[in-house]
């Protein structure tokens, strides 16, 4: 035996139990915990021994296996675009009024984002042509005809803004889905227009696409302080119900409820509340997590909307020159009027931004705000870092933007399974991998013998490899999957067959054992790598082109690919040559 | 243990011209029943939606469809899944929601004749009515209204008074057809005799990408094989592999058509495996042929493919027949998509071996011939590349 053997013995002992430890987050979170703690990595990660691998490493059972709902929400950019469009041909007009540079119609194109502005006065359309180009720079000029100018968005700035309404409605999607209190949800964009929302353990098809599929809601409402102790004397008055985890927490000077759940607070204070006004909470997001909610405050507000998000022109986070992040907004003539109006009425009071029944942050009203912009400056918080605090302010316009600009998002598919279902399918779906790989086993120990038991090994190997391998990319085994997993095992045989029958053919011309062995692996060896990196391209292709249950199918067969590589042209062949070299055997067994 | 006791000297490749022939008319008929009958497309690809119900109690098809004709959908489609005593059904129909074209018009008019409502328009791919009233309106008031139209009511959401106009705004969510098809198999029953297993909605559109993807990546995987095999190999051998792939693809795809099968997401992912096996299985006798080119120089062309293939025989039946031992568990558990998928990639085994011996060999015969003649026509008008005056 010489020292390359050794050298890749101990590679295939180091694999075998790195493979094992690999999995013991899947089996403590598939068979050692009840089925609702399945998905609750911080359960796994309590009851796992100390010296298992992280929970997150472990292998996900797909929405097929386990029950659930998977959604992809198409986000209609189109529209979006156009309303902006139509916006901005306002914000033009308007422009042009307070210049006092002529008077102009506008005439939007919806299908070709175009406007097209036509002066009153011939004569004047040069100096608009001019100052509108200069300041309104996400327009280009497309022809001009004597009192008519037509203009077009700037392609590189459509796509920004095709970008920013997914980013938007992504992010609209996320805090509503958290709103229903949801956990281990996985929210991630799809292609260019598309939102794929997975939900684990939800049954309610109907209920999730009505979630998900509404447009966002912005409104402006007054902070009602007119008696700053509200909430602690309602606490004081009637004690919250025991197990609700309703605490009291001051935050800049207000005293407010906290609570773990939404409902828990909105429970609470149902029908406590004057006539006209509404509880409405916060949430307090996890600092690891951002899209988690640690906890929800509560905030007493008029139960009148003076301001919604319609009249939002644009909202943009930028830089102070005091160098604190801060978000400016605009208001479109009526919105600034009615601004104005309250920020006058209201010095001294808080107004809160609420996007769809969540307060997203309730600034201080410092003073009158006319002309229909405003600059919400992100108090200094305690233990923020700057990027932080930025991505605060940042967070904050796209709430805004989504509320003001909302592109509509439309169902694109809806898949729901029963839980029952997908118990009996995992049931099934093992069953039809235990008996073809069975009977694949004994079918490989009867016809080749020795030779067959030494593939088998290599086969339960390759088994585990694929299992391990899966958890360790933290993977999702759904259906196609296991047909995956069943196919790449048919893979695996043909190498191993390859192999015996060249070792066969070798012996029959007469060679010695030794040399019978080592040709046939030699000979076997380009025929297998080339059969297998075949196979990985569709793999790949799959892999990348795929969604959902094909992705699935195609991350098992590059992982039991390359599993079979290793398993039929390393394993097998340390163990013969041990057996040939080693142990000197005459004879093969095949 | 052996399959095969002694070496096999069959002549496959004398009769390769007949079964290219038969092939090339198998082929041809699945494609001319592709473009008149089409696949029986899934909801993957078709749209609409689709749900699993399973009952407590042993039911026929036909009842449930009458039950469904009942309740007021005359238009779904039922099928048994899986064994008969496990009362299994899919009940499938176009759209996502209740709310169309037809409907939504209904829905309008009912609205209209509540007196003082005006703006109202449909947004179908959402399934919202939404619509502008003089006074505030009772939300009973306007579902039974939407009701009456035959919509079902999921929600009528009170937007308030309309900020830029006088006005109140509301927005009525249809339900979608998943509810309404449980809702129809529910009447008349005091609690639901039957569990509710599974609800799939593909948008329209969305299908219509899914498609699209799903046969790029079927072309993608073609074209990346071929090159593969081109550079790995010769040239000559890349066109065989390459209509072998198609030729087994089109036999698959024949297994969704004359069996009716959904052809689905899981169809194309068969589809695409076969591509993976087919392919495997032309490489591993590609392999053979070009070591035995070099071991047997001077024989014929043919004859050396013919020994390559009698070589590997024994493999191909022991390889072939594994992977088909390995589907019998998903054969006999596999129920709907996984039976199909397991279904084809046993036609894709079979026509796997076939067209690797009938198909891929031949043609690489043929193209090797073709270049023979071509130089030796080259020679005999003395057009000989003195280059190379040892090529042959």
């Amino acid at each position: 035996m010489d020292r390359g053997w050794w050298w890749k013995f101990g590679l295939i002992v180091a694999v075998t139990l790195g493979s094992i430890w690999f999995l013991i987050p899947t089996y403590y979170s598939l068979v050692v915990l009840d089925r609702d703690q399945r998905n609750n990595l911080a359960v796994l990660e309590e009851r796992m021994p100390s010296w298992a691998p992280p929970a997150k490493y472990r292998l996900n059972l797909g929405l097929d296996l386990q029950g659930g709902i998977h959604m992809v929400m198409r986000v209609d950019t189109k529209t979006a675009l156009q309303k902006r469009t139509e916006r901005r041909a306002q914000q033009i007009v308007n422009y042009i009024n307070d210049k006092k540079l002529g008077e102009v119609t506008a005439d939007t194109d919806p299908e070709k984002l175009e406007v097209t502005l036509t002066a009153k006065d011939p004569a004047t359309m040069d100096a608009i042509q001019k100052e509108v180009l200069a300041t309104f720079t996400d327009f280009k000029e497309v022809s001009r005809s004597g009192a008519s100018l037509v203009l077009v968005q700037d392609e590189s700035q459509a796509n920004v803004f095709r970008t920013e309404a997914v980013d938007q409605a992504m992010l609209v999607i996320r805090r509503r889905i958290d709103k229903w209190g949801v956990a281990e949800v996985d929210v991630r964009k799809l292609g260019a227009d598309s939102i794929q929302i997975s939900l684990p353990g939800r049954s309610n098809a109907e209920q999730a696409k009505e979630l998900v599929g509404t447009t966002a809601q912005l409104e402006f409402r007054m902070v009602d302080d007119t008696n700053p102790q509200f909430f602690a004397q309602l606490l004081q008055a009637t004690p919250p119900p025991a197990g609700s985890e309703i605490t009291l927490t001051t935050e800049g000077g207000f005293p407010q409820l906290q609570a773990p759940t939404r409902e828990a607070i909105i429970e609470y204070t149902k029908d406590k509340v004057p006539e006209n006004r509404v509880v409405l909470t916060e949430c307090i997001a996890n600092p690891v997590k951002k899209n988690e909610c640690t906890s929800y405050r509560s905030y007493l507000l008029d139960k009148n909307v003076p301001l919604t998000g319609e009249s939002l022109a644009s909202a943009d986070a930028n830089i102070s020159q005091l160098n604190e992040p801060e978000v400016n907004i605009s208001f479109d003539p009526a919105g600034a009027r009615e601004f104005e109006r309250l920020t006058e009425q209201g010095v001294g009071r808080r107004m809160a931004i609420v996007l769809d029944e969540n307060v997203q942050t309730a600034p201080n009203i410092n003073e009158k705000i006319s002309g229909g912009s405003a600059r919400i400056t992100m108090g200094r918080m305690g233990g923020r870092t700057f990027e932080e605090w930025l991505g605060e302010a940042q967070t904050l316009a796209l709430v805004l933007k989504a509320g003001a600009l909302p592109a509509p998002v439309t169902v694109g598919e809806i898949r729901q399974v029963g839980a029952s279902l997908g118990d009996e399918l995992i049931r099934k779906g093992g069953m039809a991998a235990v008996l073809g790989l069975g009977l694949v086993i004994l079918f490989m120990a009867i016809y080749y013998k020795a030779s067959g038991l030494i593939a088998d090994l290599a086969l339960l190997l390759n088994g585990l490899l694929i299992l391990a391998g899966l958890a360790f990319f933290n993977a999702t085994l759904t259906l196609p999957g296991i047909a995956g997993f069943v196919l790449t095992l048919g893979v695996a045989v043909d190498a191993n067959v390859l192999i015996n029958e060249r070792i066969r053919e070798e012996l029959g011309h007469g060679k010695t054992a030794r040399a019978a062995v080592d040709q046939g692996y030699d000979r076997a060896f380009w025929t297998i790598f080339d059969s297998h990196v075949t196979a990985l391209i569709s793999a790949f292709i799959l892999f990348f082109t795929g969604t959902g249950p094909v992705r699935g199918f195609a991350t098992t067969l590059i992982i039991g690919l390359l599993a079979s590589l290793f398993t039929s042209i390393t394993v097998t062949r340390v163990i013969m040559t041990y057996f040939v070299h080693g142990r000197n055997a005459k004879v093969v067994s095949v | 243990m052996q399959i095969l006791k002694n070496k096999t000297n069959i002549d496959f490749i004398s009769k390769r011209k007949p079964a290219l022939f038969l092939s090339t008319l198998l082929n041809l008929a699945i494609i001319v029943g592709i473009a008149a009958f089409g696949f029986n497309f899934g909801v993957d690809f078709a749209g609409g939606t689709v749900v699993e119900v399973k009952f407590d109690h042993p039911i026929t098809a036909e009842e449930v469809r009458e039950r469904a004709d009942k309740g007021g959908l005359p238009d779904v489609s039922v099928q048994n899944i899986g064994a008969a005593e496990e009362n299994t059904f899919l009940l499938r129909m176009g759209g996502v929601t209740q709310l169309n074209e037809e409907s939504g018009a209904k829905g309008k008019a009912a609205l209209e004749a509540l007196g003082g409502v005006r703006n109202v328009y449909s947004d179908l791919p959402n399934g919202i009515i939404r619509f502008r009233a003089a006074q505030p309106m009772d939300s009973d008031a306007v579902t039974k209204a939407v009701e009456s139209a035959g919509i079902g009511v999921q929600e009528v959401r009170d937007l308030g008074e309309a900020q830029g106009g006088t006005g109140y705004d509301y927005q009525v969510v249809a339900s979608g057809m998943a509810d309404r098809v449980f809702a129809a198999l529910n009447a008349g029953l005091e609690k639901p005799d039957f569990e509710q297993r599974r609800v799939d909605y593909v948008g329209p559109q969305v299908g219509k990408q899914l498609r699209n993807r799903g046969i790029m990546a079927l072309l993608y995987s073609m074209v990346a094989i071929l090159i593969y095999v081109a550079f790995r190999f010769d040239f000559k051998f890349g066109p065989g592999a390459l209509v072998a792939m198609v030729h087994d693809v089109i036999m698959v795809a024949g297994y969704y058509l004359v069996s009716r099968r959904e052809f689905n997401l899981t169809a194309i992912a068969a589809l695409l495996t076969v591509v993976g096996y087919s392919v495997n299985d032309t490489i591993v006798i590609y392999d053979r042929i070009r070591e035995d080119m070099a071991k047997f120089q001077g024989k014929p062309f043919a004859e050396v493919i013919n020994i390559a293939i009698n070589d590997t025989l024994g493999r191909t039946i022991l390889t072939s027949g594994t992977t088909a031992l390995s589907l019998i568990g998903l054969l006999i558990f596999g129920v709907g998509e996984i039976f199909d998928f397991a279904m084809a990639m046993l036609v894709g085994i079979v026509v796997g071996v076939y067209s690797t011996i009938y198909i891929a060999s031949p043609l690489t015969i043929w193209l090797d011939e073709r270049a023979a003649a071509k130089e030796a026509r080259q020679r005999a008008s003395g057009n000989v590349d003195h280059q190379q005056p040892n090529a042959a």
